[in-house]
């Protein structure tokens, strides 16, 4: 059942808010440490939640549309009296905070019950959610491989069915990636969309939020709930509300295919995933987004650099408290020259003002949203191409050089990535890609891919 | 000119951020100083002009 028939009910009056925590909170007791997703299970909250939601109910006042859905957010977004961790040990010292961040506002607001925080890597910085403190996230669709990351405890609560919404999110593919590993649909919306604010920074002109679900209907619904105006996220650039519904109806968008970066650098199973789409939507245009790989290498740097000004107070006075895998990152962040940095932003605003060219041609762009599918957990290198390459850095080869310009971009998992002969059977998804603000277009793709049974979350075999 | 010597560099640079290093974080740091060298050396070759601002623009304050 999804999120949104269960808000149904339950607005409905046929079921309880409180009974669907109750079982929530249960499955998440009983198999919670076999996923290690969830840092902390907020029951008290949700329990009080759950009840003031009934109580609407029972008085015949409106609950809201996520009335009773029970949700989880990664670990860096605020919840009012719990330390927000960002991943870390470091943060274990910072006093809780204080109020909810604004988009878990929004989601309470619409009525969803908030279970608790989730797992990601240290500041998220990673790819794969190896948490050094808080051990690694275990995909749902083989337990000895990493759910991708940062938002990894996102995506695993999501596919493995402790909860049917989640936040995380994207600095360089973080929702992207373990939505694509885990094989369930992530928005990563437009820059300035969503507010921030609440949301522990990491390289702030690159940071978005967004949400995860196992359906269609369920993304739509939470991203339609999280949108306001917020004066105090810098970043946001309000244009008012914007709801989306995904209707199938794709008549008028011209659909193009990413060229040239997103053609090389990966396994078969994330070309054949973009071939399936693609031939469904009935898709030929090769489309190239002039200099990604220089978008890539921009983010990469902007990045490290912004990252590591952030954590220098801790890098000076306690290294040894950081996870090593993100330690060294940031250290050799703080090194970086001036003119790499600089260049780097000015190379960004070069290559979006190219890519937002290709949306006079094309609406919306298909390209793979990672390289291949979900490694093994403690996998350092991968083959690609007949080189070895580091397994992390790599997993974002695809989502760097979109995020570096903001653009928006829905995850949508491959319905049969059995079918598709992926290694393992192991889900695999594909980018959706679209010019600034047009979410709406992506939904309407997004739909008719889900209607022509190409796109959806896979089963978990046990 | 002098081959990139990361780890000189790295003890350098760091001295003038007061960043303390310990030596045994030296491999890291340098592996990654080099990937990042590489990356540069990657978007050096993007033809720029003087009107070529940087990608975030200062805004003195939000519109009301």
């Amino acid at each position: 059942m999804s999120a949104a028939q269960l808000a149904a009910q339950i607005r409905a009056g046929t079921r309880r808010a409180a009974d669907v925590v109750e079982e929530r909170l249960a499955d998440i007791q009983a198999r919670n440490a076999t996923f290690n997703a969830f840092t902390e299970v907020t029951a008290t909250r949700a329990r009080a939640e759950a009840a003031a939601v009934d109580a609407k109910v029972a008085a015949g006042q409106d609950p809201g549309p996520m009335a009773g859905v029970p949700v989880a957010v990664k670990n860096l977004f605020d919840l009012e009296g719990l330390t927000t961790l960002a991943g870390a040990k470091i943060e274990r010292d910072t006093p809780p905070a204080l109020r909810d961040a604004f988009l878990v506002r929004q989601m309470r607001s619409a009525g969803a019950v908030m279970l608790g925080a989730l797992n990601m890597d240290e500041y998220a910085y990673g790819f794969t959610t190896e948490n050094a403190h808080f051990g690694p996230c275990h995909n749902p669709h083989d337990l000895t491989r990493i759910a991708g990351g940062s938002s990894g405890g996102s995506a695993v609560a999501v596919a493995g069915g402790l909860v049917p919404i989640t936040l995380g999110s994207d600095t360089n593919g973080s929702i992207r990636v373990p939505a694509s590993l885990c094989g369930i649909w992530g928005l990563k919306p437009t820059y300035g969309r969503l507010s921030r604010s609440g949301g522990f920074l990491f390289a702030a002109s690159f940071d978005h939020l967004g949400p995860f679900a196992r359906e269609l209907a369920d993304l739509a619904l939470v991203y339609n709930a999280l949108q306001g105006e917020d004066r105090e996220d810098p970043a946001q650039h309000w244009l008012g509300f914007a709801p989306v519904t995904p209707l199938p109806e794709i008549g008028g968008l011209r659909i193009g295919m990413a060229g040239d970066h997103f053609t090389r650098g990966g396994h078969a199973e994330g070309y054949a995933a973009v071939a399936a789409v693609g031939r469904a939507l009935g898709a030929t245009q090769s489309v190239t987004i002039p200099d990604a790989a220089m978008g890539r290498a921009a983010a990469f740097l902007i990045t490290m650099a912004e990252g590591a000004n952030l954590h220098l107070p801790n890098l000076r006075s306690r290294p040894e408290d950081f996870d090593f895998a993100t330690r060294d990152r940031f250290l050799a962040g703080a090194l970086l020259p001036a003119h790499w940095v600089q260049q780097a932003q000015r190379v960004r605003a070069a290559y979006r003002a190219k890519a937002l060219a290709i949306f006079d041609e094309v609406d919306v762009l298909i390209a793979p949203a990672t390289p291949y599918v979900a490694p093994k957990i403690g996998q350092d290198m991968i083959e690609v191409e007949g080189v070895s390459l580091p397994v992390r850095p790599n997993l974002g080869v695809y989502t760097q050089p979109i995020s570096c310009i903001g653009l928006p971009v829905i995850a949508a998992p491959i319905a049969d990535p059995v079918g598709l002969g992926t290694p393992g059977g192991m889900p695999i998804g594909v980018q959706l890609i679209a010019a600034p603000w047009a979410e709406e277009k992506l939904f309407r793709v997004a739909a008719r891919l889900e209607q022509l049974g190409i796109c959806a979350a896979p089963a978990v075999r046990s | 000119m002098s081959e990139f010597d990361a780890e000189a560099y790295a003890w350098q640079a760091a001295a003038a951020i007061n960043l303390p290093l310990n030596p045994a974080h030296l491999p890291g740091i340098t592996m990654n100083l080099a990937l990042a060298k590489r990356m540069a050396g990657l978007i050096e070759q993007v033809k720029l002009s003087p009107a070529d601002e940087a990608a975030p623009v200062y805004v003195v304050r939000k519109m009301p």
